[in-house]
């Protein structure tokens, strides 16, 4: 099962960071993942934790957080609030019994093309292994 | 038909020979307690008291799709037939409740959802035998074993259970069942009228509803509302677990070229409730939802359809986080003037 | 201890200012031990006010829930003070209302009312099931004493109060315009042993057992209602455009509602207890907001509520905040 299942992934990237290092990977021709939906917004710090909640309800099997290294940040602060908020967000899913490998965050800045390969691959990889994510998605219930 | 008996012990065969799938029985879940189908089990716990969730989240569930559609199709997909329901365990007042509830939904236009679902519905109802403090539904015309709304009353005679058939869908339940019940004595009824006796007197709190209807138009202004409704938190508490309260709200969800359009329960008590879309809201406090509340259930609803839309279950009063309690608000009214 | 003379005649002479509007405390209910909040405006009103293991409503709620009105033409708006009773851990809620600005100081009285701990009202009724009857109630030297009609019963307070009032550090107000007697003792430290025992359990059974509560869920929005850090005009939850939460009641949209909440919460919450109280379902939503309560505690060291002078956690950081989850 593990093997064919093709997990389904949001990124929510930053504009000036992760979203060009991700823009490297791909002028540079370096292979990775295509599991991966990508949507760019302007800073880390813009990214509602309900976006998380919401991806998953909609069906996503995993979410990726990815915004410049801390100090780094566009807009001076951004991605430090971003990482309090998400470090609860974190905790609070596994809390409730969401598996730790349906939700990363990574630092990946414009020159990082080749991070950005592994942060997918380990997105990707670990999504695999878990499964298609079933607890609170929406698929339908009761129509 | 005459009165029957069953057995505590071959209720698991009554269950089976009727079959399981058709039953709905108090069921808990978390912490809170609703009618549900039986899951496995062969036994029913019918020592639970009123159920937490009103037995009208059977008929009129909290959401209810009421046509599927799709983009490029110009036919809508209404939801299939009403499954058949066997209830057991209803408490009287909640059965009075629906037939209260049954006015509005066959009002006009009669409403498919809830109709169809009542149709196909047998109700077994079970009388009290330990009324909460909070229950009145004596001031209302109701009563611990009182029979209206039910099919079947049963009552607990320690050892079985009395079944009176009361309508041709109760008289066909018992029937069905053959064997497993057994004809009842004269002495079992004589016993369940004690025990309905019995029970009626532990009920003490008492509303004389004489005069409120015509009454609340009057105190319209009055500072009742005010002073009742202060410490009110707005939440939907008592008109969601309550048996008559009947409003909900209608609904699109859209994913992706599949949408569904479906009804929710809504409550009076919330702010957006009568917000328009202006930003105007009508009722733009607590106090006067808390006044549409009881005007709607004691006044309006009486206009319409020439009943109080109470039952006495104490739900409300149970459960209010803040003690604002609806028999306080109705004597205020009565002594009001 | 628990003066109720010095409570009325500060709340008389408190509510008789011209510049106070009027005061909220607390009154017994129509039954039983239930008790009401208390809105006062004339000065005779003040002699119903309580103070008991009773009073377990958070009265800082309605500082923010009161409903704003537009001002007519040609008025000026209301700008007098409300009056508030406080226990602990209400004034902890007036404290992080303020640290975020919700209300301002200047609009508020705070009299202080420190706390031996409230009962657990579904423990209560369990020991004395079925009293109509108004009861009256005390602190006791370690023990509350119920006022019945066969006469009074003496119960360890171990066995009726709110397990929030059993692990309580802050019984006394943290802060007060008055404090109406003195300071109690605060109980030993917390280890939020309720979250651990959930931790410590495996994923799945996490999930069903948080399935089978938010399952349950009837979104009445008590909880949200009686929180007195949920106090946003514009609800998440009442928008539609954009819909955050739908509002057909199923484990997906019921779920991501508490999540919402309980996040939105994050480094807010005081831990008064009163969504866990109100909640008509019985839904342990303190095991939810306390787990985020723990890990602000651990990770960055905040506790909400206690510094009139902190910044709110998640409108702040510092550089060298620990990230070891982040790839």
């Amino acid at each position: 099962m593990s093997e064919q299942f093709e997990p389904n992934l949001v990124a929510f990237v930053c504009n000036w960071c992760t979203y060009a290092g991700a823009d490297l990977a791909g002028t540079s021709r370096i292979q990775y993942p295509p599991n991966l939906s990508v949507i760019r917004v302007m800073c880390t710090g813009r990214i509602n934790p309900l976006f998380v909640l919401n991806a998953l309800q909609q069906g996503a099997d995993g979410v990726l957080v990815s915004g410049c290294h801390p100090g780094d940040c566009h807009y001076m602060e951004g991605n430090y609030y971003a990482r309090r908020r998400f470090t609860l967000m974190k905790d609070l899913l596994e809390y409730v019994g969401v598996d730790p490998k349906r939700f990363h965050m990574s630092w990946v800045s414009a020159s990082e093309g080749a991070k950005w390969k592994e942060v997918v691959e380990t997105t990707v990889n670990e999504a695999k292994e878990v499964g298609p994510f079933e607890q609170f998605q929406r698929n339908k219930i009761n129509w | 038909m005459d009165n029957m008996k069953l057995a505590k012990e071959k209720v698991g065969d009554f269950l089976a020979k009727l079959g399981k799938e058709r039953f709905r029985v108090p069921q808990e879940t978390g912490g809170s307690s609703r009618f549900a189908p039986l899951n496995g089990e062969s036994s029913v716990d019918f020592t639970l008291s009123n159920t937490t969730v009103p037995l009208k989240s059977l008929f009129y569930p909290q959401t209810e799709t009421l046509y599927r559609y799709e983009v490029g199709e110009t036919a809508m997909k209404a939801p299939g037939e009403a499954d058949e329901m066997i209830i057991m365990g209803v408490r009287p007042c909640d059965a009075k409740a629906l037939t209260i509830v049954d006015r509005l939904f066959s009002w006009d236009p009669k409403d498919p959802y809830y109709l169809g679902r009542r149709e196909k519905a047998t109700i077994i109802g079970l009388a009290c035998q330990e009324p909460r403090v909070n229950c009145f539904c004596t001031s209302l015309g109701g009563g611990p074993a009182s029979t209206e709304g039910l099919d079947i009353l049963m009552t607990d005679l320690g050892e079985s259970f009395l079944f009176q058939p009361l309508t041709e869908k109760g008289e066909k339940i018992c029937q069905e069942a053959g064997d497993v019940l057994v004809k009842s004595e004269d002495s079992d009824v004589q016993a369940a009228e004690k025990v309905h006796k019995d029970a009626a007197s532990k009920i003490v709190r008492k509303i004389d509803s004489e005069g409120i209807p015509e009454k609340l138009p009057q105190l319209w202004d009055s500072q009742i509302w005010k002073k009742t409704s202060e410490p009110c938190l707005g939440c939907g508490a008592c008109t969601f677990l309550c048996p008559t309260c009947h409003c909900f709200d209608i609904q699109d969800e859209i994913e992706g070229l599949e949408g569904r359009r479906y009804r929710v329960w809504d409550s009076c008590m919330f702010k957006e409730y009568t917000l328009h879309t202006s930003g105007h809201n009508p009722r733009p406090t607590r106090r006067e939802r808390t006044r549409n509340r009881i005007n709607h259930k004691y006044s309006y609803f009486v206009d319409k359809f020439g009943v109080i839309a109470c039952v006495g279950c104490g739900r409300c009063i149970n459960l209010c986080p803040v003690n604002v309690d609806i028999l306080n608000i109705l004597s205020q009214v009565k002594e009001a003037l | 201890m628990a003066d109720l003379e010095k409570l009325r005649a500060v709340a008389k002479e408190t509510v008789s200012r011209d510049d106070v509007k009027y005061l909220i405390g607390w009154r017994q209910g129509t039954y039983g031990f239930r008790v009401s909040p208390h809105f006062i405006t004339e000065p005779e009103e003040a002699d119903k006010l309580i103070f008991s293991p009773l009073c377990s409503n958070n009265l800082a709620t309605y500082l923010t829930l009161v409903e704003k009105l537009p001002v007519p033409r040609g008025q000026e708006p209301d700008t007098r003070k409300i009056a508030l009773m406080v226990k602990g851990c209400d004034s902890r809620a007036v404290v992080q209302q303020l640290v975020e600005q919700g209300i301002k100081r200047e609009s508020v009285i705070i009299i202080g009312c420190p706390c031996q701990g409230v009962v657990d009202l579904a423990k209560v009724e369990e020991k004395f099931p079925a009293v109509l009857e108004q009861v009256e109630a005390r602190w006791d030297d370690g023990k509350i004493v119920f006022k019945l009609s066969e006469g009074e019963k003496a119960v360890p307070r171990e066995e009726v109060l709110a397990d929030k009032c059993l692990r309580c550090r802050y019984p006394n107000p943290v802060t007060a315009d008055t404090l109406l007697w003195e300071k109690v003792e605060a109980e030993s430290n917390d280890e939020y042993a309720d979250v651990g025992e959930l931790e410590g359990k495996a994923p799945e059974e996490r999930w069903s057992f948080w399935e089978a509560y938010f399952s349950s869920c009837i979104r009445c929005y008590s909880c949200r209602n009686v929180c007195p850090m949920c106090y946003c005009e514009d609800c998440i939850l009442d928008r539609l455009n954009p819909t955050w939460v739908n509002r057909s009641n199923n484990i997906s949209e019921n779920t991501a509602f508490h999540l919402a909440r309980a996040f939105h919460l994050a480094g807010r919450c005081i831990e008064c207890g009163e969504c866990e109280r109100v909640c008509p379902v019985n839904i342990p939503l303190m095991k939810l907001n306390r787990k985020l309560t723990k890990e602000v505690r651990e990770k960055f060291e905040y506790e909400p509520g206690t510094d009139p002078d902190s910044k709110p956690l998640q409108a702040s950081y510092r550089p060298n905040d620990q990230e070891n989850f982040i790839l």
